[in-house]
């Protein structure tokens, strides 16, 4: 009765959340300074075409009933909430109009998914392994040596260490392609080369990034936890280090770092701003960025309800197998 | 201690070694594997000798499988409005004039301008070997004016009454009001135009309002051939019945097997792969940019090979716009105070080290305006004087920031002061913080001792509106101008916006001083494209969008002299006398202080082709993101053949 209570509550936190954030994220675009019809008009003029005032009158009125943004801004919201929840339907693209939202989503969320997945998993194994290490042992050389390149790594701005990366194999060592050139068939065996050849570099620039960060808030963890009664007594009983480690370190200093890595799924629905605008890589940061840049509306709510959701569902999901995973939840 | 010392050191030898043997490695194998010049190809997977390679002046397009030109959101700047398609009529930039493309000649109207009869060029084919025709003109007609889904659509019907066919190579166009510029209103002057003809056997099938034209049909001498389904780069082939294009009749068969137009995605990147040789032609970029390109790689050039490097022939201007409908800006005694309070030697050297051309007037200073206006305005304005009978004309602008920029080391300034003029501008407004001071006590203003205070008697100080990140001589010049004007005593500050925001904030008046350009903008010795604008019938309330004149400037003379310029065609005798009246009466009002003519920074590499326009070889300018970058394209030459 009480795990029902406990999953009912967390469903109808989740439910307000998504609500919420849905409801601010139809006004916030809209009280702020930018017309997504002047832009569009902006762009028509930029590009030099001549309309005498009356026929630029007639194109603002005709962008304002395409793209939806006549009525009162609750009958708007109305329509927003009825679409979304009816149909998940976040209308067209006001700057790429008329491609639908959900058509230019879904081109880009496997691309920014399976470059964050595949690097987050990699930096989050590989930190949490290295930095478990050098907590348990941190005299060994191996440890401080892992440790000493984390801390390395950790500090330098993203942005100079994508730049570096990007010099030295692109273009000094032309290894990998200075921007993303994708060839070959669907599901063909030189598109997924094509592919991961492309994905490589911005994926290493992710991973020595974050990598340091796991290495650091691990090894924080084993260090304190090393020194706790439950491990003296382990220990005292005499069971070998790669037991302690195994069946009572690692279970502890995991935890935090299971939750912090659900939320990192979750956000990478946002995709990864600066990666992609430096890699050229055709994923949803790129696509939140083009959204603001343009006041595109409806490419904005899509992309960032996209994101809320997920990292509201990651949550719950957290929250609803934690008990599973820490026996003192599940004993409360 | 040495014993524990010595294997560490070893270590880190070790290592050193591994990591110079990686080094050197990697560059012997990078060497030893480059093909040679003929053999080396470009990752699409074309002979690189055969692909001229183009910077996308919008990055990467979001929806590449749209070609639909009439769609709003739809980007044809991947290479179909360059390379592929055609219009009515384009615009050579090197004459200033517009030029017969899919029409044979230029329209020859009935005595009232609302009747044309508008030849065709004959021979062309599609690239799919169907007949271009009247047809097709007349087929496109119908279809904007009967798809209402189409934005365009209402502002097309606003305009143009009917088309009808003659024959085969001929329409009949008439127009709903008196229309002396019909080559302006469907073709281009700049960058392009949105009446697109399009194929009638192709189009008459489908939904205008929702067909996506891919891959395309096209009437230039390319055709589609491949494309990144995430929008990075699109592969144009050259036709083989190329002879039956455009550019074939205009100009020849272009060399250029492939021109493949390609995304880099930032600066940094683009700029590495032009010194990379894997990018013949860049959009615009920066002075410090070409600083590094030009000693990367000896290839590489820009419009002039000396100072000032970029090309200055860009039909906008650069300047500080008004909101003249707001106080205290609604006084010309203000705004050309504000005027006389800017040092522009030093704004100039600030914004792009020195390398602008100087405007005084509301005209960009280009190759064919200074000879038109600027030239002959000279004398003009330097008998022009204020109210209080001040002569505000500096002719020796150039002659001064020449003088001070030889002294700083920069090569390549003439001395001889007419040539320079010629290079810097014809003059500009003195830095007399005096006479500032003058026109703001009479504008009402107070200052005593203390900061200024406006005539309302609130502290004096600006905000102007700047572009972030995009327009960078924009963005430079306000914070340029807001340094003068702080120096002067009025405490100003810039607050950059991304673009949909500064230009909701331009139509709407939602500004007092702006970095802008739109209104400043000029090709053909008619100004009839952007100074129509000035027209106080545009005037709109601030918060209500403003189509033209967002500046909300009222001046019946001005009015009055567009209402003359309006009636006449584009090559009647009085089109210059006229557009000098016009820019007359702008400087005496000052609604913008103009400032600079653009400076464009538009690299190239000749590693694989050559004879692009310079200031050498001016045959046109270096618009390759216009709709006659194909005429210039067709010019180009293999490196190799030479």
């Amino acid at each position: 009765m009480n795990l029902l209570r406990y999953i009912a509550g967390r469903l109808v936190v989740y439910i307000l959340v998504v609500i919420f954030a849905l409801t601010v994220l139809f006004f916030v675009p809209r009280l702020g300074p930018t017309d997504p019809v002047e832009a569009m008009l902006a762009k028509v003029a930029s590009q030099g075409a001549y309309m005498d005032a009356a026929q630029v009158d007639a194109l603002r009125q005709s962008l304002a009933d395409t793209f939806g943004l006549d009525g009162s801004l609750w009958d708007q919201y109305g329509a927003f909430i009825k679409r979304i929840v009816l149909t998940a339907d976040f209308g067209p693209s006001l700057s790429m109009y008329p491609t639908p939202v959900m058509e230019l989503i879904r081109n880009a969320l496997p691309w920014t998914f399976g470059l964050l997945l595949t690097s987050t998993l990699i930096a989050w194994v590989l930190g949490n392994f290295v930095g478990l290490l050098s907590g348990w042992k941190p005299n060994s050389t191996s440890s401080r040596v892992m440790e000493g390149i984390a801390i390395c790594l950790y500090p330098i701005p993203y942005y100079i260490l994508a730049l570096l990366l990007s010099i030295l194999f692109s273009y000094i060592w032309k290894i990998f392609p200075l921007t993303t050139t994708i060839r070959g068939a669907p599901w063909s065996w030189e598109l997924i080369t094509s592919v991961v050849w492309n994905s490589f570099l911005p994926a290493m620039s992710i991973v020595i990034v974050v990598f340091g960060w796991w290495v650091i808030s691990v090894k924080a963890q084993t260090t304190a936890l090393k020194e706790e009664e439950f491990v003296r007594y382990a220990r005292l009983k005499g069971l070998g280090d790669a037991r302690i480690l195994s069946r009572y370190v690692l279970p502890n200093a995991i935890l935090p770092q299971i939750t912090f890595l659900a939320l990192q799924i979750g956000l990478m629905f946002n995709g990864s701003l600066i990666t992609e605008i430096l890699f050229d890589y055709p994923g949803l940061g790129l696509l939140i960025y083009t959204a603001v840049l343009q006041g595109d509306f409806n490419l904005l709510m899509g992309t960032i309800s996209l994101s809320v959701i997920a990292v509201a569902t990651a949550t719950m999901i957290i929250d609803l197998i934690y008990p599973l995973l820490d026996p003192r939840i599940r004993h409360r | 201690m040495t014993t524990t010392q010595f294997p560490k050191r070893r270590g880190r030898s070790t290592l050193m070694a591994v990591a110079l043997a990686i080094t050197l490695g990697g560059t012997m194998l990078t060497t030893a594997t480059m093909p040679s010049f003929a053999q080396q190809m470009t990752d699409v997977g074309t002979p690189r000798a055969e692909t001229l390679i183009v910077d996308m002046l919008n990055a990467r397009v979001g929806n590449p499988t749209n070609m639909n030109m009439y769609q709003q959101g739809v980007t044809i700047n991947q290479g179909y409005h360059q390379m592929a398609g055609a219009l009515l009529y384009d615009i050579d930039t090197a004459k200033g004039s517009q030029i017969p493309d899919l029409a044979a000649e230029m329209p020859v109207a009935n005595a009232d301008f609302t009747v044309f009869k508008v030849a065709l060029r004959q021979g062309l084919t599609w690239s799919d070997g169907q007949p271009f025709s009247a047809d097709d003109v007349v087929f496109t007609d119908q279809m904007i004016r009967n798809t209402p889904a189409l934005s365009y659509s209402s502002a097309y019907a606003a305009q143009i009454a009917s088309v009808t066919k003659v024959d085969d190579n001929t329409v009949e166009i008439t127009t709903t009001k008196p229309t002396p510029r019909l080559a302006i209103v469907l073709g281009s002057v700049i960058y392009g135009n949105p009446f697109h003809v399009v194929p009638k056997h192709v189009w008459e099938k489908e939904d205008a309002a929702t067909f996506t034209n891919f891959p395309p049909v096209t009437i230039s001498a390319y055709k589609y051939k491949d494309s990144d389904p995430n929008g990075t780069w699109f592969l144009w082939e050259k036709r083989e019945d190329w002879q039956n294009s455009d550019v074939g009749q205009i100009v020849g068969e272009p060399a250029a097997k492939y021109v493949l137009f390609r995304s880099y995605g930032t600066e940094e990147r683009r700029v590495l792969a032009m010194a990379a040789n894997d990018i013949d032609i860049l959009t615009d970029i920066s002075p410090e940019s070409l600083d590094i390109l030009r000693s990367q790689n000896p290839k590489i050039h820009a419009w002039f090979n000396d100072f000032p490097y970029a090309n200055l022939d860009d039909p906008c201007e650069r300047g500080m716009h008004f909101n003249t409908s707001k106080a205290p800006y609604d006084d010309a005694k203000t705004r050309w105070a504000l005027a006389l309070a800017i040092n522009a030697e030093q704004a100039s050297i600030a914004t792009f080290s020195g390398m602008l051309r100087a405007s005084p007037i509301a005209i960009p200073p280009t190759t064919v305006l200074m000879d038109t206006y600027h030239k002959p305005m000279a004398q003009w304005l330097a008998e022009f004087t204020l109210e209080d009978g001040y002569k505000p004309f500096d002719p020796d602008y150039a002659v001064r920031l020449g003088e001070r920029l030889r002294s700083e080391g920069a090569a390549g300034i003439p001395e001889d002061p007419e040539a320079l003029r010629n290079l810097l501008g014809v003059g500009w407004w003195k830095h007399d913080p005096e006479e500032a001071t003058k026109l703001l006590k009479a504008a009402g203003f107070t200052n005593d001792g203390g900061p200024w205070l406006k005539p309302d008697g609130t502290p004096f100080t600006i905000n102007i509106l700047a572009p972030a990140d995009f327009e960078v001589e924009s963005q430079r010049l306000a914070f340029a101008v807001a340094n003068e004007w702080t120096q002067f005593g009025v405490p100003t500050q810039v607050q950059q916006m991304q673009a949909g925001a500064f230009f909701t904030a331009e139509n709407t008046g939602d500004y007092e001083v702006g970095s802008y350009w739109g209104s400043s903008c000029a090709i053909t010795p008619d100004l009839f494209v952007r100074m129509e604008g000035w027209h106080k019938d545009y005037v709109r309330d601030n918060g209500t969008p403003a189509s033209s004149n967002q500046g909300r400037y009222v001046d019946d003379e001005l009015s009055a002299l567009i209402d003359k310029l309006r009636a006449i065609p584009a090559d009647d005798p009085q089109i210059v006398p006229l557009g000098t009246d016009i820019l007359k009466e702008l400087v005496q009002g000052l609604p913008v202080i103009e400032m600079f003519g653009t400076s464009k920074f538009v690299p190239v590499n000749e590693t694989y082709w050559t004879n692009y326009p310079s200031a050498e070889n001016y045959y046109e300018g270096p618009w390759w993101w216009w709709s006659n970058f194909k005429f210039i394209a067709a010019k180009l030459k293999p490196a190799a053949a030479q």
